[in-house]
């Protein structure tokens, strides 16, 4: 019985001593190179390490080098543009301006705002009140303004046709500088009211939005330039007026000669017979 | 042989336990090989970096630096050099001392020109060129040339043209006193603007030329301004001229009635 159960526990450990044995040679076997690797210092480290310190120093020579010469160029571009290109001080002190002057213009404005009307009778103070109103919706009062100061076209049986055109025409002509002259007014004030706004804006303006301001105000200086334009062309078309009614007086002044010749003529033939 | 089948059996029998043997024996395999792969790759790995390094970044980052030297140069020797910055500062400040005395000069040359004292009271008035001294103009005006006639003296159309044309030419006088005045504020501005400009850089000179603008703009109203009252003053001495023929019809028609008139009663 005894030797049965040694027996049997020799066998047992036999067994597991063979197994043991089995996986033991497997792992030896199929770990070599890479349990070296792991364990203790082996030639592949000198390779990696040698790799690593090359990495470094191409790090160093190939990138940090140009690195530190492109942010001295850029250390370099930012003071050239800090100090040569935008100076904040040149900078404030152009914005500066631009508060000084919205004082002036303010000032300019409050003297062409200044009263000059100077009629002392009623019709022609009704008058005057409408042609320096400034305001469009005065333009409609102007005819019948005038007419109170000037008087209407005189009727067909006081004058020949020729003459009441002629007065038609002139009276037309006159009414029209005078409602151009409200106009003028009202839109060199929308300039000026526009050009303060602007000017408000260049307080705050940065060098790269002052140009747009400036686009904007050249585009309004158009429009002036073109207001002043028309302005100008009814000042030549008033001055034509004259000039041709000067000429249709002396037209005028010539039949009437051909007409009291005619006459005396008529008179000298009647006498005769 | 016996053994064999013996061992066998047995092991037949732990079935269980030796089920996870071929996974043991798989994962160890696996290990040792990555292992094995992992030190060539490294190797590979470290060159590709290097060649990455000296290739890829290096070439690049050269390239760049040689770029950046190139704006720098480019901004400071042909967008913005300092020596022409400062030419152009110092041609502001040299031309603005050549004409501004001459100009000054010429605009402190007196243009009065009357020699009677009504006259020369209210010339100095309206080339006074102080808004303050509008209020002066009537009276001043008044002097030289007269009030309107009383209604005794003249029929009331007379007397409204009479007024009219008045008014007219008072307002023009005092809008050109006021222009005048407008006139030398905006000199004094362009004045300070170039003053401004000889300080300036590149960067802040777009906002001056904006102010310049600006200032143009207003200029531009004040000049339509006077053309408006240049137009009513043109605009009166017409509708006077076109009146006086509407008078004169009136009174020819007058005369002929009163002929008819003389006439018809013997």
């Amino acid at each position: 019985m005894k030797n049965r159960i040694l027996d049997r526990i020799s066998n047992i450990s036999r067994r597991r001593l063979a197994l043991t044995a089995v996986a033991v040679v497997l792992i030896l076997v199929l770990l070599p190179t890479s349990a070296r690797s792991q364990f203790g210092l082996d030639p592949c480290c000198a390779i990696i390490s040698a790799g690593l310190q090359s990495i470094s120093g191409l790090l160093k020579s190939v990138v940090a080098k140009p690195l530190g010469t492109i942010q001295q160029f850029e250390q370099q571009a930012a003071d050239f543009e800090q100090q040569v290109v935008y100076p904040a001080a040149a900078i404030n002190q152009a914005r500066g301006l631009a508060a000084q002057f919205q004082g002036q213009f303010a000032q300019l404005r409050q003297l062409s705002q200044i009263a000059v009307a100077s009629a002392t009778l009623p019709n022609p103070q009704r008058l005057e009140q409408a042609l320096l109103s400034r305001t469009v919706s005065a333009i409609p009062n102007v005819s019948v303004n005038y007419s109170a100061v000037y008087g209407p076209v005189m009727p067909a049986t006081d004058a020949p046709q020729p003459v009441r055109d002629l007065v038609d025409a002139t009276d037309a002509e006159a009414q029209a500088a005078m409602k151009k002259a409200i106009e003028i007014d009202a839109l060199a004030d929308l300039e000026l009211q526009a050009a303060e706004q602007i000017n408000q804006q260049l307080q705050n303006a940065a060098p790269g939005s002052a140009a747009i301001l400036e686009a904007q105000t050249s585009a309004w200086l158009v429009r002036a330039n073109a207001y002043t334009q028309s302005a100008m062309a009814e000042l030549v078309r008033v001055r034509s007026i004259e000039l041709a009614n000067q000429g249709a007086q002396l037209k005028f002044s010539a039949g009437h000669t051909v007409t009291i010749r005619d006459q005396n003529g008529q008179l000298m033939q009647q006498g005769v017979r | 042989m016996k053994r064999i089948s013996d061992f066998l059996g047995r092991l037949r029998q732990n079935r269980k336990h030796l089920r996870l043997l071929p996974v043991y024996v798989v994962m160890f395999c696996l290990l040792a090989g990555t292992a094995r792969a992992g030190v060539a790759d490294i190797i590979s790995f470290l060159q590709t970096i290097s060649s990455t390094l000296q290739n890829g970044i290096g070439d690049v980052l050269g390239k760049i630096n040689k770029i950046k030297g190139t704006v720098n140069n480019l901004h400071q020797q042909v967008v913005w050099p300092i020596n022409a910055i400062n030419q152009a500062k110092g041609f502001v400040i040299a031309t603005k001392g050549r004409y501004l005395g001459i100009f000054s000069q010429i605009r402190a040359i007196p243009l009065n020109s009357a020699t009677l004292a009504n006259p020369s009271r209210f010339e100095a008035v309206f080339r006074s060129a102080n808004a303050g001294n509008v209020g002066q103009v009537q009276a001043a005006y008044a002097q030289v040339y007269a009030q309107v006639p009383p209604d005794t003296d003249a029929q009331p159309q007379q007397r409204n043209m009479i007024d009219m044309d008045d008014a007219s030419a008072m307002a023009s006088l005092k809008t050109s006193i006021m222009a005048d005045q407008a006139s030398g504020r905006m000199l004094s501005l362009a004045d300070t603007l170039e003053t401004q400009t000889s300080t300036s850089a590149p960067g802040s000179a777009p906002i001056l030329a904006a102010q310049a603008q600006i200032a143009n703009l207003e200029n531009q109203a004040y000049l339509a301004k006077m053309l408006a009252a240049d137009l009513r003053a043109e605009a009166t001495k017409l509708a006077h001229g076109n009146a006086i023929l509407k008078k004169s019809a009136e009174s020819t028609r007058n005369l002929r009635l009163q002929i008819q008139q003389v006439v018809s009663h013997p």
